[in-house]
């Protein structure tokens, strides 16, 4: 398990030749948190909350001003080395590779310097190479390669020492669909596997899918953590529910009040009335029976229930007010 | 110990696909040396025809031994300008993000930098090597005390150089600026380490500083093993001196390596480009 207690990063200001300092900057603020093994740990928050730095002190890149990080009891100072061997990092963004090595070379660099037995090394990389869909193009320079075939590329990299722990910072971005859908299914497989993820990303609906534990930061601090469900919930956002009938209907904005939630009655381009009910609650059964029974005719009803997405941006916005624990 | 023979493998590929792979790169490794001598030897022309040249510096007297400590001179620099350009070129690690994937493994950082400047130094000198051996015999100018001597030559360059490499490489964990490199070690580094004029034409003061560079007295033993049959108790002195500024090169280059390391953990240096 990956622990951190008060974890505390803090960059010093850029000196600069006869001027002072400039000030220091606080990325993680006394952070705590789990990342078990088997299981795709979620980090969340907007940009500059301390997503990457957090998970560039997991991966030894970084040093903790203060706090404690360890990842099955070893230290991340004092045993950076041993860390390094049971780790990995993803970055989004198809750095991280050479681009004048083909697919193949490249993974071969790596896990020689991984130390990687010879004999697991050859069939590791041709297992990679397939698992990413770069069999084909495994003997081609990279800078050949697409965007998206450099991120599956950088993706081949990160699992070429078979890790205890995968740190994956945006790892789908600029993936084509189809192929970001693929890299979810290797990750839920990683977990099933008992490799342990921390995923940050910017695509909520990833990480709801995947995520069964999430941790919302917000400036360095931890505001909310829960499952995605739980954490959305905890937000008291209002479900919406649209509903247009096929005409007016006098007793039907009455039995709409009587529900006690706020909404507002409108029209819609062919002139036939709409509702937009906003609720903690979902509502929709109510609404919907409330309208019959008024003599309504529905024909059209949507129901939006409050995002993950909704849920980070409301933290963001005012995290005081937030306690999804 | 093979957990860092594989990190130099592995640095050899990158640095033959990165750097010396391509033909154009191979081409003018041809002409390199040729162009390096013609450049030296006319630059030097002038200096051994004024009066009274051939009493201070007999050398000059003899064209075919001067082309050849010319030669000395300029293989010798090669080997170690060749570990400026692989500092040079570590530098770009960082810009283009693969030194962060460097550090993210458990490679030794000692192993990563002496492999990147001992692959440079066999993709861009073995080429200048067997062209300045091949000239030598051809013209004569080889001469060997015993057979061992060229492989003393060979240490005295190689050691000293792959040190000097590593320390050049470990300056840049602290800035990617690379520029520096070239301007304080290309011109003053043929200036001050004697490959175009002997040493004591130096004023005493330059001398004091070539000192500090193993190019100085690795060319010292290069021409004295080669080109004077000199054996190695005629340059036990220098020998012993070559080993310990290695040495030292080697412990700061240990040194500079875990300060800059904690260094970029600190401030994120490494994740700049």
């Amino acid at each position: 398990m990956i622990v951190t207690h008060e974890l505390r990063k803090t960059f010093p200001g850029q000196r600069k030749l006869f001027r002072p300092a400039g000030p220091a900057t606080h990325a993680v603020d006394g952070l705590s948190l789990s990342i078990p093994p088997g299981a795709v740990t979620g980090l969340l928050g907007l940009n500059g909350a301390g997503k990457t730095t957090t998970i560039k002190v997991l991966a030894t890149l970084l040093r903790p001003t203060s706090g404690s990080v360890t990842v099955d009891g070893l230290d991340v100072v004092g045993h950076a080395r041993a860390i390094r061997r049971r780790i990995n990092l993803i970055a989004g963004g198809e750095r991280m590779v050479y681009a004048r090595l083909t697919g193949r070379e490249n993974l071969w660099y790596f896990g020689q310097l991984y130390d990687v037995p010879r004999a697991v090394l050859a069939k590791r990389i041709d297992e990679l190479l397939e698992l990413v869909g770069l069999t084909d193009a495994a003997g081609t320079v990279v800078e050949r390669y697409s965007r998206g075939m450099r991120q599956r590329l950088s993706i081949a990299r990160g699992l070429i020492n078979a890790p205890a722990y995968l740190l994956l910072d945006e790892p789908t971005l600029g993936l084509d669909a189809p192929i970001a859908r693929d890299l979810r299914a290797v990750v839920a497989n990683l977990a099933r596997d008992g490799v342990g993820v921390l995923l940050t990303s910017h695509y909520l609906a990833e990480v709801e899918q995947l995520c069964g534990h999430v941790y919302v930061v917000d400036r360095g601090r931890l505001v909310a953590e829960g499952s995605p469900t739980a954490l959305t919930a905890g937000t008291r956002l209002p479900h919406t529910v649209e509903l247009t009938l096929a005409e007016h209907a006098p007793a039907v904005s009455a039995a709409v009040a009587a529900l006690g939630a706020e909404f507002e009655v409108g029209v819609d381009a062919e002139e036939r009335p709409t509702f937009v009910l906003r609720s903690p609650e979902d509502l929709t059964g109510e609404l919907a029976t409330a309208v019959v029974r008024a003599g309504g005719a529905i024909v059209r009803l949507e129901v939006n229930p409050p995002t993950l997405e909704d849920a980070i941006l409301a933290m963001a916005g005012a995290p005081a007010a937030v306690a999804a624990r | 110990m093979r957990a860092a023979l594989r990190v130099f493998a592995a640095e050899g590929l990158k640095q033959h696909r990165r750097i010396f792979g391509s033909k154009l790169v191979v081409f003018s490794m041809l002409l390199w040396p040729v162009l390096t001598l013609a450049t030296t030897y006319y630059t030097v022309l002038p200096v051994t025809s004024a009066p009274g040249a051939a009493q201070r510096w007999p050398l000059v007297a003899e064209p075919g031994r001067l082309l050849a400590f010319l030669a000395a001179g300029a293989l010798a620099y090669t080997f170690f300008f060749s570990l400026v350009q692989s500092a040079w070129h570590f530098s770009w690690e960082r810009v283009s993000g693969t030194l962060e994937a460097m550090f993210l493994t458990p490679a030794s950082r000692m192993a990563l930098v002496l492999a990147n400047g001992s692959s440079a130094l066999v993709q861009n000198a073995w080429l200048f090597g067997c062209f300045g051996l091949a000239a030598a015999v051809a013209t004569g100018t080889l001469h060997l005390a015993h057979p061992g001597m060229l492989g003393i030559a060979a240490l005295a360059l190689l050691v000293p150089a792959v040190a000097w490499g590593a320390f050049l490489n470990s300056l840049l964990m602290f800035s990617r600026d690379s520029a520096f490199l070239y301007t304080l070690l290309d011109d003053p580094l043929w200036f001050i380490a004697g490959v175009r004029l002997p040493l004591f034409a130096l004023p005493v003061w330059i001398k004091a500083i070539g000192l500090a560079f193993p190019l100085t007295t690795s060319l010292v033993v290069l021409r004295g093993a080669l080109l004077d049959g000199k054996d190695t108790a005629d340059l036990a002195g220098q020998l012993a001196f070559l080993a310990g500024l290695s040495a030292v090169l080697l412990g700061l280059t240990a040194l500079l390596l875990r300060v800059g390391e904690r260094h970029a953990q600190r401030t994120g240096s490494l994740q700049l480009f």
